[in-house]
């Protein structure tokens, strides 16, 4: 338990402010610490093995204890080879992702806002049963879509083109449902029609009047759609093949295979710190934007 | 009047880009998955059409079946144990007013979430590995966590690591959102904490705790990524989910007919599952 030392400060503090209700207690049960304490390391048990394996070489992995790092450290060669391997292919990997996902991220944004205002705003013929079609699809495995993907790509020529991984994942249904729901709640039609009445355009009252209204939404559908598309793994498998368009997960899986099947000059602690470098962006992107996701996705739990 | 076109208008790109990607694949795997590929004589294997023979097949066979089998064992398992920690620790979090610890325990177990799961695989794979795991060089043992009769649980673990977390702060953001003084009214009539939780905090959690489970359901009917880069690792079965078996199946024998036959029976049951959860979970407010 927190000695009294520690929680004299807040105390004093939140004596003047009114007790917000329902959570009044200042601090953990040791039985509450204990739970979280356990399930705080082994969410980060592995990660703080990914900070020290990727210090260490090859031969290092082996002979010294996992979780502690050694002198000494190899962490500039690692660095080194990660860049410079397969000439330099890493780097491009990276830019890869940073495309496909950045393409995703926006295209899927602004798909979603603005066909989730088409579904808010407007009643037209077939809207309910369309908003439902648009919804079960969220249920299709992304498996049965790539199958076929993959051979509709093939006939038109886009398999091994960046167009095979950025086109399929413009669309976001999820997306567009949760952009329905930000436009309801964030953007009242009064407003919307007092806007019409003093002559706005169409157009202008969505770009310029609506979204920022809704930007907690855009920025939940995005960084969502960015995450997606960063993790894909399955569509990139099956449409593209040549190494110089892979993304940083295929390309570091196929560095895994091949060190593993060639049993010669493997270096998994390069890819260990390659997959550190694949997360951090995303790591950045959650810790910076918290306050958006946070509140955005459960507006889908609390009032869908 | 004026207005008939608008809508449309704001549609279209998403529209243009679901039917491309969504409405047509669904529509060609449901065509394609009508057609056998047959062998005559001496000739390279023909495409004629099957009927529903690709599904007649599908549910005779047995290493299909067996991967069916370890989704069930998923959705039967670490689905609940992945969901009810996550629960626990939202309902923990929730207890106190925010403070330093708090964000700091929410930070850490979302920080998982953010590796993708191709990488989570390979991590963990490493983590497995006899003579890698910091686990055997702390107890001196060998256990092999990719041997055949732990491998599910093994995978299992992959699994809940990424998304427990990711799933509390789903639980949790529902929990703040809602009202104090429901709380406070409670409190007045003297509730307990533990009925606070049990009569007050559970049943609010209902519509976020449904979401999740569906998500759930969703994640595990697909799980790919996961086992398919524990293969060069390990042995891995073919047949350790119906993504890897649908996968390796098409990319072995170009049996399209097949896969798509396998792909459309893994979105039936997606769709069976999730309802079925829908409906008893209604059923139980009404």
């Amino acid at each position: 338990m927190t000695t009294t030392n520690l929680d004299q400060p807040q105390t004093v503090k939140t004596a003047q402010a009114p007790r917000p209700p329902g959570r009044p207690r200042q601090g953990f049960s040791p039985l509450q610490w204990a739970a979280l304490s356990l399930f705080c390391i082994y969410s980060l048990l592995p990660l703080w093995w990914v900070l020290t394996t990727m210090t260490k070489s090859n031969g290092q992995l082996y002979s010294t204890f996992g979780l502690w790092f050694t002198s000494p450290s190899n962490f500039a060669e690692n660095v080194q080879i990660l860049f410079t391997r397969d000439n330099g292919i890493f780097l491009r990997w990276l830019l890869n992702s940073i495309l496909y996902a950045g393409v995703s991220a926006v295209g899927s944004m602004l798909f979603a806002a603005m066909g989730g205002y088409a579904f808010s705003k407007f009643r037209f013929r077939g809207s309910g049963p369309m908003f439902n079609i648009i919804l079960a699809t969220i249920m299709v495995p992304s498996t049965a879509l790539a199958l076929p993907i993959f051979l509709l790509m093939q006939k038109i020529g886009l398999i091994n083109t960046y167009w095979a991984v950025i086109l399929p994942s413009l669309v976001n249904p999820f997306g567009l449902y949760l952009m329905r729901l930000f436009w309801d709640a964030g953007f009242p039609t009064d407003l919307m029609e007092a806007a019409r009445i003093d002559g706005a355009s169409e157009s202008k009252i969505f770009w310029q009047l609506g979204l920022p209204l809704v930007r907690g939404g855009l920025v939940t559908v995005a960084l969502f759609s960015f995450v997606g598309a960063w993790n894909n793994f399955f569509l990139p498998l099956v449409v593209v093949n040549r190494d110089t368009l892979f993304p940083l997960t295929l390309g570091l899986s196929v560095w895994n295979q091949t060190s593993v099947s060639s049993g010669q000059d493997p270096i998994y602690t390069v890819i260990v710190l390659g997959a550190l470098v694949s997360i951090l962006p995303l790591i950045i992107a959650f810790l910076s934007l918290g306050r958006y996701w946070q509140g955005g996705l459960t507006s889908g739990a609390t009032k869908g | 009047m004026r207005y008939r076109t608008t809508p449309w208008l704001f549609l279209t790109p998403f529209l243009l880009a679901f039917t491309a990607f969504f409405i047509a694949p669904v529509g060609y795997a449901v065509y394609l998955s009508l057609f056998i590929k047959k062998r005559s004589g001496f000739g390279p294997a023909q495409n004629v059409f099957g009927g529903l023979e690709n599904y007649l097949r599908a549910f005779q066979d047995t290493a299909f079946l067996q991967s069916l089998g370890n989704i069930l064992l998923f959705l039967a398992i670490q689905v609940p144990i992945m969901l009810i920690v996550a629960t626990a620790m939202a309902l923990i979090l929730d207890s106190v007013k925010s403070g330093s610890a708090q964000k700091f325990f929410r930070t850490a177990f979302y920080l998982p979430y953010t590796v993708p799961g191709v990488i989570a695989g390979l991590l963990w794979g490493y983590l497995y590995s006899k003579n890698l795991s910091p686990l055997n060089q702390i107890t001196g043992l060998k256990t092999d966590f990719l041997s055949s009769s732990i491998l599910l649980f093994s995978i299992g673990n992959i699994v809940t690591w990424t998304w427990t977390g990711y799933n509390m702060i789903t639980l949790y953001a529902a929990l703040q959102n809602v009202p104090g003084d429901i709380y406070e009214a409670a409190r007045i009539d003297g509730a307990s904490n533990w009925n606070l939780t049990r009569y007050i905090k559970l049943p609010l959690l209902r519509p976020a705790l449904t979401l999740t489970a569906i998500f759930s359901i969703i994640g595990t009917m697909q799980i790919f990524s996961e086992p398919f880069v524990l293969r060069p690792l390990g042995y891995v079965p073919d047949n350790i989910t119906p993504n890897t078996y649908l996968y390796l199946a098409v990319a072995r024998d170009g049996n399209f007919g097949y896969g798509a036959a396998l792909a459309i029976i893994m979105a039936l049951f997606t769709l069976i599952f999730s309802s079925f959860f829908l409906r008893n979970v209604r059923g139980e407010t009404a």
